[in-house]
């Protein structure tokens, strides 16, 4: 599957353990009790070793459309760009839109155009890894990020092989978002509740939309920021910082 | 949404079970679909419809679902409770409102009944 790189490849395995009984009209019942997310976490699980034995820390953004992942990467590139070599993978329905805008930042970029399909899965992302490293400065990062389709339903079934999972809420969709989509929240490592410069014009409790995301998942880490005005960005980027140093030490 | 795929993911283990078992005929397909799963329900009965048409082997399967309970695991007290329904409150043992799910997340491909 993979000449590419020389990496393992993924070939699925079905061992015969399964148990069969005979029915009274000679129907066989076969019990399988396989998942059918197996494929797609056989992949997402070569994906992270491939990663690891390539020290390159992965984040998988996923949030509504339009809640600020792209200008959280643009600003965050114009703050660290120098400091850490970030690679940007986009998942869009149709346009090659945000990752120009990434790669206008001078950052090696590629997007997936998912053809209509509402996530990304991990053999995507493996095929889109490739892709980065053929890119200019695509062989050297140390940090990756995956830009989600703008959907909060499934993207939070299908593991990429990232290390951290970030859902993003922006202050104008409304603080009731974890309790609508409990799987984006359950499933993440990290929530980014964006634009805060617009508090004072929409009716969000920061703190009521943290304890509620705190139900759910109480191991949830959340931080507040404005990417425009760069207000409570110092804390998100001190955490890039440290998830990459920690990838290095490993 | 995305159920289209997944049939056709299902179809795909289908075909290599019945190669395996060289039947050309599935009767019953019986699948667990977790309430946390992010899989639709209505949606992948559509779609098992709409691919098994065209397809010898699965036109006439019958499709069984299996909606399991959702396990809530105490963060306080370990104590797990199982419902069908909404998410609880709070631990039914302790009172403690911190509760993880468990269980429900998976789509399993439990069992096939074929010739
Ligand atoms: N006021 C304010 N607006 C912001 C902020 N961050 C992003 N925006 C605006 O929100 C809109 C959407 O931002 P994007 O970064 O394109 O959002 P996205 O999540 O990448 O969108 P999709 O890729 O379409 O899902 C743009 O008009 C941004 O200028 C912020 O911190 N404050
Ligand atoms: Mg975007
Ligand atoms: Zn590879
Ligand atoms: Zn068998
Ligand atoms: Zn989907
Ligand atoms: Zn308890």
């Amino acid at each position: 599957m993979c000449d590419a790189c020389g990496c393992q490849t993924h070939t699925h395995d079905h061992d015969h353990g399964h148990g069969h009984s005979q029915t009274h009209d000679d129907s066989v019942i076969v019990e399988i009790n396989r998942s059918l997310f197996a494929a797609n976490d056989a992949m997402a699980r070569s994906n992270r070793e491939h990663f690891d034995e390539e020290r390159i820390v992965v984040l998988n953004l996923i949030s509504s459309p339009g809640s600020g992942k792209t200008t959280l990467l643009e600003h965050t590139i114009d703050r660290i760009g120098s400091e850490i070599k970030i690679g940007v993978i986009e998942g869009d329905i149709e346009t090659e839109r945000d990752a120009e805008r990434i790669r206008a930042k001078g950052v090696p970029a590629i997007q997936l155009t998912t053809g209509g399909a509402c996530h990304l899965d991990a053999s995507m992302i493996h095929r889109g890894f490739h892709q980065l490293q053929k890119e200019p400065g695509g062989n050297s990062i140390d940090l990756l990020v995956i830009e989600n389709v703008g959907n909060l339903v499934c993207p939070a079934t299908f593991d990429l092989g990232e290390h951290t999972r970030v859902v993003l809420v922006s202050v104008p969709e409304g603080p009731d978002k974890p309790a609508k989509y409990p799987k984006a929240f359950t499933s993440s490592q990290l929530f980014l509740i964006t634009k805060t410069d617009l508090l004072p014009y929409f009716d969000f409790e920061v703190a009521e939309a943290r304890k509620e995301a705190l139900s759910l998942n109480p191991s949830l880490q959340v931080m507040d920021f404005s990417a425009t005005t760069g207000e409570g960005f110092e804390v998100w980027l001190d955490y890039l910082r440290e998830l990459v140093r920690e990838e290095k030490g490993k | 949404m995305h159920e289209m795929s997944l049939v056709q993911g299902l179809l795909q283990q289908l075909r290599e079970l019945a190669s395996e078992h060289n039947t050309s005929r599935i009767l019953k397909v019986t699948m667990v679909i977790g309430p946390l799963s992010g899989v639709v329900v209505d949606s992948f009965k559509f779609g098992f419809e709409v691919l098994t048409r065209q397809d010898e082997l699965v036109q006439d399967a019958e499709l069984e679902i299996v909606i399991p309970e959702v396990g809530y695991r105490c963060s306080a007290c370990q104590n797990l409770q199982k419902t069908a329904g909404e998410r609880p409150h709070q631990c039914a043992a302790c009172g403690d409102t911190l509760l993880i799910a468990e269980e429900g997340n998976d789509l399993i491909l439990q069992q096939v009944e074929m010739e």
